[in-house]
C-alpha cells in the first residue's frame, strides 16, 4: 500500500512542477546565449541580457517558493483538509500517509536543487575549459586512488546524507506543527505557527542543555585527547558529521512519532 | 464473519465543552438499509465519521465486523462524505485508478457504466465539472464498490427532488446486497419507502431503533410523521422541513 501512496504523491508532484522545472532549464539555456552571445556593448544587447537574467532569477526564486508551498499544502490540505476525507478512509496506516508525503517532499526539494544546479551549469560558457586536461586529471585521481580520496568520497556521501536528513527533519517539524495546530477547534493556522515556534524553542533548549552536559561530563575531551582521534584528523570530521546526522535523525524521528500519534489517536477532521 | 456488522458501546464524543454523542449504544446487522434520522446537529455526521475513522471517540468502543477501526475496517467501508474530497487536477478516471489500487472490491467496469447512465464523462477534469456532476462522480466511486458497509452522509440534502430519486435509485440498484447501507438524512419522506430500519438520533443519543414495519405497526403512522412529532421543537428552529 505504501508504494501505491507514493505513486499518487509523486504523480501530483510531477503535475505541480511540470512547467516550472523545464522553464528554469530553458531560461538557463536562453541566458547562456544572451549573456555570452549578444554584443554587450550595444544597449539592445545589454537590455536583453538584463531582462532574461532577471526572468531566470525570478523563476529560480519562484521554484523554491513553489517547492515550499507544495510541501506545506500537500500535508495541510491533503491530510488535514477536505482531501483528508479521502486519504484517511483509505485502508492504510497513518505512518504510511506521513511517510509517503515526506519522501515525496524530500525528493521534490532535491530535484529542485538539482534543476537549479543544472541550470547554472547550462549558463556557464565553459569556453576556456580544456576538457582533455579535466579528464586526464580525473583518470589520475582514479588510478592513484588512496585513503585521502576514500575519505573525500565519504565526506561527500556524509554531506549528501546530511542534506537529505536535514531536509526531512525540517519538513517533519512543519508536519508536527500543523498536526498540533489541527488539534484546536479554531485558528488552526495560527496555532500551527505557535506550535512551530514552541517546538523550535524546546529543541534548542534541549540541545544546548545536552551540549553543556557534554562539556560537563567530558564527552568532548574524548575527541580532543584520545590518541585515536588526535592521530587521525579525518576521524574527527567523520565523527562530527555522523553525530550531526544521527542527532538530526533522532529529532526527526521524535517529530514523526508525534505526528503519527496525533493522526492515529487524535484525528479531528471537520 | 461476525454476526453484528457494527457494534458501538458507550460511544461519547465531546468537542471542547460541547457533547456531540453521549454514551451511544448501537448494533447493526447485515443486509439492511438503515436510515440515520435526526435534525441538524443531532450527531449523525459525528457517528459516521467515527465509524470510518475520521474522528476519534472521546469515550467508548466501536467494532466494525468484529474489528477496531483501522485499515481492515476501512477496506470494507464505503463512505460518501458531505463534501468534495478530491484534488481538482484529477480526472474521474484517475480517481477510478486510485480506488482500484486501494480497494479490492472496487468494480471499474461498473463505475464506467454508472458514469454512462448518470451522464458523466469520466475523462473530463474534475475542475471543469459542475458541482452536481462532481457529486455524481463521488456517488459512482462509493457505489461501484462491493462494500460491507456503506456510510452515506446526507446524499440527497443539496439536490432537487428529481435528482433525489435519481440518487436513491443509483444507490438501490448498485449496493452490495449482503452489505448494509446507512443513510443519514433529515429528509425522511423521500427515503422512507426504501428503509428497512430507522434510527432516531436526538442530542447525541439514540431515542429509537427499530424496523420501519414495526414502527408503522406500533405507532400507526409513517416514520416521517413520527419523526415530525418527536422532533417538533427542532422544526421551529428550522432543523427539519
Amino acid at each position: 500500500m505504501f508504494g501505491k501512496l507514493l505513486k499518487y504523491d509523486f504523480r501530483s508532484m510531477l503535475k505541480q512542477f511540470a512547467f516550472i522545472w523545464p522553464a528554469a532549464l530553458v531560461l538557463a539555456v536562453i541566458n547562456r546565449f544572451t549573456l555570452n552571445g549578444l554584443d554587450s556593448s550595444s544597449a539592445v544587447g545589454e537590455t536583453t541580457a538584463g531582462i532574461t537574467m532577471l526572468v531566470y532569477v525570478a523563476i529560480l526564486v519562484a521554484m523554491f517558493a513553489v517547492t515550499m508551498i507544495f510541501v506545506i499544502q500537500r500535508f495541510f490540505k491533503g491530510l488535514l483538509g477536505d482531501e483528508g476525507y479521502l486519504m484517511h478512509t483509505l485502508p492504510v496506516r497513518p505512518w504510511e500517509l506521513i511517510g509517503s508525503k515526506l519522501l515525496c517532499a524530500v525528493a521534490t526539494t532535491l530535484l529542485s536543487i538539482v534543476v537549479a544546479i543544472c541550470s547554472i551549469l547550462f549558463i556557464v560558457p565553459w569556453d576556456g575549459v580544456n576538457w582533455g586536461e579535466v579528464f586526464s586529471g580525473l583518470r589520475y585521481v582514479l588510478s592513484h586512488w588512496n585513503s585521502h580520496a576514500t575519505h573525500a568520497f565519504f565526506f561527500l556521501l556524509e554531506f549528501l546524507l546530511f542534506l537529505c536528513v536535514g531536509t526531512a527533519q525540517s519538513y517533519l517539524h512543519l508536519y508536527l506543527s500543523m498536526a498540533i495546530g489541527h488539534l484546536f477547534n479554531k485558528n488552526r493556522v495560527a496555532m500551527s505557527v505557535v506550535a512551530y515556534i514552541a517546538i523550535n524553542a524546546i529543541i534548542s533548549a534541549l540541545l544546548s542543555f545536552l551540549g553543556a552536559a557534554g562539556f560537563r561530563f567530558g564527552f568532548f575531551d574524548i575527541i580532543n585527547n584520545t590518541e585515536f582521534f588526535t592521530s587521525r584528523p579525518e576521524a574527527v570530521i567523520h565523527a562530527t558529521s555522523l553525530t550531526a546526522i544521527l542527532s538530526i535523525s533522532l529529532v526527526g524521528a521524535v517529530y514523526f512519532a508525534g505526528t503519527e500519534y496525533i493522526l492515529r489517536k487524535k484525528l479531528n477532521l471537520e | 464473519m461476525n454476526d453484528q456488522l457494527v457494534t458501538c458501546t458507550g460511544l461519547t464524543k465531546r468537542y471542547g465543552g460541547k457533547t456531540a454523542l453521549s454514551g451511544l449504544n448501537l448494533e447493526l446487522g447485515r443486509g439492511r438499509i438503515v436510515g440515520l434520522l435526526g435534525p441538524n446537529g443531532s450527531g449523525k455526521t459525528t457517528l459516521i465519521k467515527i465509524l470510518c475513522g475520521l474522528l476519534q471517540p472521546t469515550e467508548g468502543a466501536v467494532l466494525v465486523d468484529g474489528q477496531k477501526v483501522g485499515p481492515s475496517s476501512k477496506a470494507i467501508i464505503s463512505y460518501l462524505p458531505d463534501r468534495m474530497y478530491f484534488a481538482d487536477w484529477m480526472k474521474a478516471t484517475d480517481l477510478f485508478d486510485l480506488f482500484a489500487d486501494f480497494y479490492a472490491d472496487f468494480d471499474r467496469v461498473r463505475a464506467m457504466s454508472m458514469c454512462a447512465s448518470l451522464g458523466v464523462t469520466p475523462s473530463d477534469r474534475l475542475k471543469s465539472m459542475s458541482k452536481g456532476t462532481k457529486e455524481k462522480v463521488q456517488l459512482v466511486l462509493v457505489m461501484a464498490r462491493k462494500a460491507q458497509l456503506y456510510l452515506l452522509d446526507e446524499p440527497i440534502a443539496g439536490v432537487d427532488p428529481a435528482a433525489r430519486d435519481f440518487i436513491l435509485s443509483t444507490i438501490l440498484t448498485n449496493y452490495n446486497e449482503d452489505g448494509t447501507v446507512m443513510i443519514s438524512t433529515h429528509l425522511i419522506s423521500d427515503i422512507e419507502k426504501v428503509l428497512d430500519e430507522a434510527i432516531f438520533l436526538k442530542d447525541g443519543q439514540i431515542t429509537l431503533h427499530d424496523t420501519v414495519d414495526n414502527i408503522r405497526e406500533r405507532e400507526n403512522k409513517s416514520v416521517d410523521a413520527l419523526f415530525r412529532e418527536v422532533f417538533r421543537t427542532h422544526d421551529l428552529e428550522g432543523g427539519a422541513f
